[in-house]
């Protein structure tokens, strides 16, 4: 149970930067998960914590400790890869035993822990089993188990749940959350999953190109992106250019037309993007006053929602509404509202002041 | 009726291949005392002139030294060199691969003389030494070439895991590497093996006054046509057969296909 500090880290191949000054803060117990695409360096992030990879230029402390220079045997850390990397010739036992053995734990209390572990991932009575004889979500589960059995310092996941299908993937989401708490481990996940992040982690580093462009909460990333990768990375959104109109309560578009918005701390005139997340753009029957005209270009019956994909003067937009109710069918003529709040403001070719 | 044209030339090349070596299997139970086809009657008598030669057994006896000394020798070599050449990430590797495989591909005579004026200066020639070591640079490619398979075919993540759980290098090696290669190296090890027992022109060169079984072959050919080599002979395709049988079998418990390796 221990703190991660990452200080200005950075991975160099050649002219390349695989990861390029990352700073980051985990407290004890925490669940942190880095986002982003591949390429985006997030899987040299975890490597270099883990020690099987060494940063070109920067300092990792965990603990307090720093272990920059420290090899991987003595960083005390659970590691779980999303191609299981269970020993194939050792049975379930010995694999969750290995860390124990390699520490030089008796025969009786190794025996006590393996079962503890394999209790905690639900496994109890498949210790003789061989990992080619388990199916995929019990093999990450063994895996998983091997990883904490030895009380480490702090519990790393790469692509965890990658290799499992949908429904096997919400069921262990729950069961690594319940694990995590239960052991109040600090741990880093990475993922190229959305979902995955915004619904496990207390907090989200999202990276790309090996640069972080936002460390937030769950919400806080989602409903205030720091940029247009963050925004268009979590989720769908909508993005209308234009400049801040002289009220400071709405933005004047590239088409003449002027949309409200919350109320801007930049100057008027400043070039903007704002930021509509599809499930707050309403559409309402044409004439009863909404914000923009729009014609229903498609609509995709989701079940529990449907999406509309619309053309408006400004370009295409989406929006997604609960299902069920009416629905407007292609070619309807709509116009979308919004409230005002819902629109999510950031500077062009920087980051929101805040 | 292609596929019968096809069919019969295929039996008709095996049968140009294999038949030239298994007619010395019959004639070497021939009671004639010469080269003789098809044998008079059956003996045994030529095995007893190999096995009751105190010079074909000296020779047999270095053969079996040179072969297990550098066959081991070639083992350990060749699967530290796969190791580094298969996940190591440093400037030159191809350069230093083709090196280690060069034996392989450069003919025997060129590495026969290259050995001869070595140990000539450093004063290995006709030495036993001088053979294990001629011999374990023959051996070390055929070892390079099935351990790379095997540890290219192995999750590097596995070993990664292992690390991150505490273990250090060489237990790593140990219990993880090791274990899951070992048909592999019982292969690597038999086919280093078989290439040093039946190499004949590096050793010519660089054997000085000592005997292997090849070489001995070879010089009783050169004076006179003795049946007694159609008796080592079948003994050697005997040998040959169950080793081949051995490595196929380790191969394919270890994964490796036999084609993955060419």
């Amino acid at each position: 149970m221990s703190s991660i500090h990452l200080h200005s880290v950075s991975k160099h191949y050649g002219a390349v930067a695989a990861v390029d000054d990352v700073s980051l803060d985990v407290a004890q117990g925490e669940f942190v998960t880095i986002l982003g695409p591949s390429g985006s360096g997030k899987t040299t992030v975890l490597t270099m914590i883990a020690g099987l990879n060494h940063p070109s230029a920067g300092s990792i402390h965990i603990g307090g400790r720093d272990v920059t220079a420290l090899p991987a045997a003595q960083r005390n850390i659970g590691l779980v890869f999303q191609s299981y990397a269970l020993f194939p010739h050792m049975n379930v036992f010995d694999n969750v035993a290995f860390p124990l053995s390699v520490r030089k734990v008796g025969a009786r209390e190794t025996r006590q822990r393996v079962e503890e572990a394999l209790a905690r991932v639900r496994l109890d009575g498949f210790e003789r089993r061989k990992p080619s004889q388990l199916s995929g979500g019990q093999q990450q589960r063994v895996a998983l188990a091997r990883a904490i059995v030895f009380k480490p310092d702090i519990l790393l996941l790469d692509e965890p749940l990658g290799a499992l299908d949908r429904k096997l993937r919400e069921e262990v989401q729950i069961e690594l959350r319940r694990l995590q708490r239960s052991l109040g481990i600090t741990t880093i996940l990475v993922t190229h999953d959305q979902e995955e992040a915004l619904s496990l982690s207390d907090r989200i580093v999202v990276l790309d190109h090996g640069r972080v462009q936002q460390i937030a909460a769950p919400r806080e990333a989602y409903l205030r992106p720091s940029n247009r990768f963050v925004a268009d990375f979590l989720g769908t959104a909508n993005f209308l250019e234009g400049r801040i109109g002289p009220d400071r309560r709405s933005i004047l578009l590239g088409g003449g037309q002027a949309i409200p918005c919350g109320a801007s701390t930049l100057p008027e005139g400043a070039r903007v993007t704002a930021i509509l997340r599809p499930e707050r753009l309403a559409l309402e029957p044409d004439g009863a006053g909404g914000i923009l005209p729009a014609t229903v270009s498609e609509a995709v019956y989701l079940g529990q929602s449907v999406r509309y994909h619309v053309e408006t003067p400004t370009g295409p937009m989406v929006a997604v509404t609960p299902g069920g109710r009416g629905g407007f069918a292609a070619g309807a003529q709509v116009s979308a509202a919004w409230q005002p709040d819902d629109v999510w403001i950031i500077p062009d070719g920087g980051s929101t002041p805040g | 009726m292609s596929r019968i044209l096809l069919a019969t030339s295929s039996v008709l090349v095996l049968a140009f291949l294999c038949l030239p070596a298994l007619i010395v299997i019959p004639m070497s139970f021939s009671s004639a005392s010469s080269l003789e086809f098809p044998p008079p009657g059956f003996s045994l008598r030529w095995y007893e002139s190999f096995l009751g030669d105190p010079r074909w057994l000296l020779a047999l006896q270095n053969s079996a030294v040179i072969a297990l000394l550098s066959s081991t020798i070639a083992l350990l070599v060749g699967s530290v060199a796969a190791y580094g050449l298969v996940r190591g990430t440093f400037r030159g590797r191809p350069l230093i691969e083709g090196v280690f495989i060069a034996p392989l591909v450069v003919p025997s005579v060129i590495i026969a003389v290259a050995l001869y004026i070595f140990f000539a200066q450093i004063g290995l020639l006709g030495t036993m030494t001088g053979l294990v070591i001629g011999h374990t640079v023959l051996g070390v490619p055929y070892v390079i070439l099935v351990m790379s398979v095997a540890i290219r075919s192995f999750d590097h993540r596995i070993e990664q895991v292992a690390l991150s759980l505490g273990a250090p290098t060489a237990t790593m090696f140990r219990r993880v590497l090791l274990p899951n290669l070992l048909p592999s190296v019982f292969a690597a090890w038999i086919f280093a093996l078989i290439a040093s027992f039946d190499e004949v022109i590096v050793t010519h060169f660089i054997a000085g006054r000592h005997d292997t079984v090849p070489k001995r072959m070879f010089n009783e050919l050169v004076l006179q046509v003795n049946p007694t080599i159609t008796a080592i002979a079948t003994l050697l395709i005997a040998l040959s057969v169950v080793a081949i049988g051995i490595i196929v079998l380790l191969l394919r418990r270890g994964g490796v296909r036999m084609q993955s390796l060419t």
